[in-house]
This record gives structure tokens, C-alpha cells and sequence, in this order.
């Protein structure tokens, strides 16, 4: 039988934990402590052992503001999870970075394989169907504006604009795995989010304003 | 419900890029039905948020899995946009070792009426009936959707039960229009319930600034505070007013998550 992510998430951590994305993952005995990689050292944390309280925490930023993005690099500062066993540890995380246990899942498995922004435009419809006409000069300048690291998102880059055309607006660690340390789980960009295609949407609208909205 | 040992459930709901008031019913009911150990594993995806449509079945371990739409109505969403971003072939898909089964939205289902009863009671107890109106409203004009279509079916069933003197639908773009609630209605109490999945702008801005209850966007924070639904009710333009949040916030959306699942079964077998 193949081992279940929890499983998986379990032996990967060890007795030593890690950190995924801006969280740090510590062992306490059987029970898991996660704060922001910033707080390791921090006496003075709010403390909760709810791991449904990982949502209001992933939610907003230090300044209260809304975070679409749960990759952005801004994750709030000054709280404490103790969670008492893997299951919470993994709905704390599903909540932190929604859907990135299961992309490093999938890319163990092999049964992973990224999307270009090509195929993820042309598959839209509705009032995403216009977003078929950026140019990959103008794809290309958006993604690196929206996904960099420092004020965008932590996420690796595995798809290109096309198979003939790679993304060239951020470092080439951007797009490698292997930049990932060691004693961190990958957060991984498999397709293009809802926010880039709608971000693209606004790019062509800017571009031809004689288009009705 | 009977437990589900090997199964997982997945709630694709719509999600904001604005608030996080969109997708909380949805995460809501999502943990209350992670509490009742039905499923191995309780999921959700959204549209406009993380996890997405397209990144969540990496997440899920069952090799069978249901996929319960967090929408009132048909349409666009139901039968476009999951379906082509799942990969689903139809009610049943079976690819890469794994069934999916693809319920009806929740707002599709009879038990709303109860909930938007309940709903209806819960925010005006112990008010005459006899004397009050009951406005269910919907956006109106939506692209696609059916959601016009599936308030005036929750209207008329509501009629059916002959509780409150007048059932009414109203909307906010078309005729008829809540701003006109006053008129429309021929009762001392107003009881109004939005019939939306989400409190959002529609709810705590734009139907209070159409009722009258708020003057200007009382801002992004009051649908945490609730502060529009706390102050019922209110006395204005002759009548008493009593406004409640959207119905897809009421506790009882999870059973009805779990009914369409139950339907599913009942329809293609479990």
C-alpha cells in the first residue's frame, strides 16, 4: 500500500522537523510547534493548539491586510501552533500553504507534470478568454513583476510561457528545485495561479482599450 | 450519514482575490464535516483561491472521491469551469486509478428551503407571520447562472408552506428591487434573507446601502463584525426591518453538503 501524505509528511519531518515556505516546524515529543522562521527564537508568542486557527493566521499580514496569495512572502509574525499530532500538523499547513503538501506529494510520486501559461490561457473561457492575447513579451514581464521572491511569491517556477519559451525576468534558481535547502519542503508552481491569468486579463485590457470590459 | 471509510469529499467553492469572507463558509462547513469523521479526508478548492480546482487532487489520497459544488445554482461554474479544470468526463470519471463523482451544487437542493426558514426565524423570533414578509434576494442579471431561477423555485416553495402571509423575491440589479422593499411589501415586518453562498460586498454592503440600513461601505471589516446583522431590528420607512446574513453561512449548509452526497449515491449507486 503507498504511504498516505500524512505518513509521508511524518517521515520527511523526523525528529528534527523543518520549514516550509516562512513556517518552522519543530518536534516536541509527539506534538508539533509551528511559528514564522522569523519567531524561532521569539519568548513572546500568542499561542494556540487549534489548528483551524492556522486560517485567520495564513489569512493576513502583520498589518491586518488580506493575503489572496498564501506564498507571498508576508505571513504574519507572533503566534505559536502546538499541535498534537500529524493530522493537525497537516490541516495547520493545508491552511499556511494551501495545496503545497500535495504538489511535493505528487512531484515524489513523479505524477507531476507542470502546465506552460500557453495551455493555461488557451484552456480559459468566459472573460478569461481574452487573456489568449498577451504577448510573451508582455507574459514574461508580468510573471516578473507577480512571482518574484522577494515581494511576490516563494513559490518554484516549473512551467514556461511555451515549451519554445522560457520565462527569462527572474534568477534561474526561480525555476530550479534544487535551490530548495535542504531542510525545507518545496513550494512548488506547477500552472499558473487564478491571480497571474487575472493579472494577465488587465495587462491585455490595458493594452487595447478600445475592448469593452 | 454512514461513514465513508476510503472516500474523500472535496467542496469547490468561488473564493475571493479580496476577502477571506468568501471562501469561509466553505472552510466552515468544511471542518465541521472533518469533525464528524465521515470521510478519510475532507477537502476544499476554489476558483479564486488556494488550493485551486487544478492543484487539489495532488492533495487527496482516496482513490474515490465526490466533488461537492459550494454554488446556489447551476451554471457557469457548475458546468463549465469545474468540469473542464477537474477533467471531468461526466457524473462518474474514472481516470489514473481514481473515481470521481460529481454531485449537484448545494443550493440545488429541497432541504434549502428549511434552511432559509430557519434562517428566517433565527434572525426575527417570535414575530408575527401573519404580519410579515419574507424577501428571499438574489444579484439578478447574472452571466450564465441560474441563480434568479433557483430564488424564485425557494420562493414559491416556502409559499407552498403557507407560514408567512407574503413571500417575496427581490434583487439587486432587476426588477423587483430590494431598494423598493417597502412597497413591495404590504406587511408591518420585513424579514430579509440574502441568497447568496458567501457573506460578501453583496451582503454586508450593497444590500444594506440598497435597503437603507447603511449610509456609505461601512468597509471590508464589518463582515467579520457583523455589525450590519447585529443591530435588527430596524425601524425605518414605517415598517420593522430585520436583515439577516446569506443563507450559505447558515450551520446547516453542511448537512446539506452531505445530502447532495447522499443523493449522488441514491441516484448513481455508492
Amino acid at each position: 500500500m503507498k504511504k498516505d501524505l500524512n505518513a509521508a509528511l511524518s517521515e520527511w519531518l523526523g525528529e528534527e522537523g523543518g520549514r516550509i515556505g516562512e513556517v518552522a516546524i519543530r518536534r516536541l515529543g509527539d506534538a508539533w510547534m509551528l511559528c514564522h522562521v522569523d519567531d524561532v527564537s521569539s519568548a513572546v508568542l500568542e499561542t494556540s493548539t487549534r489548528w483551524e486557527d492556522a486560517r485567520a493566521i495564513a489569512n493576513y499580514d502583520d498589518k491586518g491586510g488580506y493575503r489572496p496569495l498564501k506564498t507571498a512572502p508576508n505571513l504574519a509574525h507572533g503566534w505559536l501552533l502546538k499541535l498534537g499530532d500529524v493530522a493537525a500538523l497537516r490541516f495547520a499547513l493545508d491552511y499556511l500553504y494551501p495545496g503545497m503538501l500535495g504538489m511535493w506529494a505528487a512531484q515524489m510520486r513523479g505524477s507531476f507534470s507542470p502546465v506552460n501559461l500557453r495551455d493555461t490561457l488557451n484552456r480559459q473561457t468566459g472573460m478569461y478568454r481574452v487573456t489568449q492575447k498577451i504577448t510573451d513579451e508582455q507574459a514574461d514581464d508580468l510573471t516578473g513583476r507577480m512571482c518574484n521572491s522577494k515581494n511576490g511569491c516563494l513559490k518554484s517556477i516549473l512551467w514556461k510561457i511555451a515549451d519554445d519559451r522560457a520565462l527569462t525576468t527572474l534568477p534561474p534558481a526561480k525555476f530550479d528545485l534544487s535551490f530548495t535547502p535542504s531542510n525545507s519542503l518545496p513550494l512548488i508552481c506547477q500552472e499558473a495561479c487564478n491571480l497571474l491569468v487575472a493579472e494577465a486579463r488587465k495587462v491585455v485590457k490595458a493594452s487595447d482599450p478600445s475592448k469593452p470590459e | 450519514m454512514k461513514r465513508k471509510a476510503h472516500t474523500a469529499l472535496i467542496i469547490a467553492g468561488h473564493g475571493s482575490t479580496q476577502n477571506p469572507d468568501s471562501s469561509a463558509p466553505t472552510w466552515d462547513h468544511a471542518e465541521e464535516i472533518r469533525r464528524r469523521g465521515i470521510f478519510q479526508e475532507v477537502h476544499c478548492a476554489f476558483w479564486k483561491e488556494e488550493p485551486g480546482f487544478r492543484q487539489i487532487l495532488n492533495s487527496v489520497d482516496a482513490a474515490e472521491i465526490y466533488i461537492v459544488p459550494n454554488f446556489i445554482s447551476e451554471g457557469y461554474f457548475t458546468k463549465t469551469v469545474i468540469p473542464r479544470e477537474f477533467e471531468l468526463t461526466g457524473e462518474i470519471t474514472r481516470a489514473g486509478g481514481r473515481t470521481i463523482k460529481y454531485c449537484e451544487p448545494v443550493g440545488s437542493h429541497p432541504g434549502m428551503t428549511q434552511l432559509l426558514l430557519a434562517r428566517a426565524e433565527a434572525i426575527a423570533p417570535g414575530v408575527p407571520k401573519e404580519q410579515t414578509t419574507l424577501f428571499i434576494v438574489g444579484h439578478g442579471t447574472d452571466l450564465n447562472e441560474n441563480s434568479a431561477v433557483a430564488a424564485k423555485r425557494e420562493v414559491e416553495a416556502i409559499e407552498k408552506c403557507g407560514i408567512y402571509e407574503e413571500v417575496k423575491n427581490a434583487y439587486m440589479e432587476e426588477a423587483p428591487l430590494i431598494a423598493e422593499w417597502d412597497t413591495l411589501s404590504t406587511q408591518p415586518n420585513v424579514v430579509v434573507v440574502p441568497f447568496f453562498i458567501a457573506d460578501g460586498l453583496h451582503s454586508y454592503e450593497d444590500i444594506p446601502m440598497l435597503l437603507g440600513i447603511a449610509d456609505k461601505s461601512p468597509g471590508a471589516l464589518s463582515a467579520a463584525q457583523q455589525t450590519v446583522f447585529s443591530k435588527n431590528p430596524y425601524q425605518m420607512r414605517g415598517k420593522t426591518l430585520y436583515y439577516a446574513s446569506s443563507i450559505g453561512t447558515a450551520p446547516g449548509f453542511a448537512d446539506t453538503i452531505l445530502d447532495q452526497v447522499t443523493e449522488f449515491d441514491g441516484k448513481f449507486g455508492a
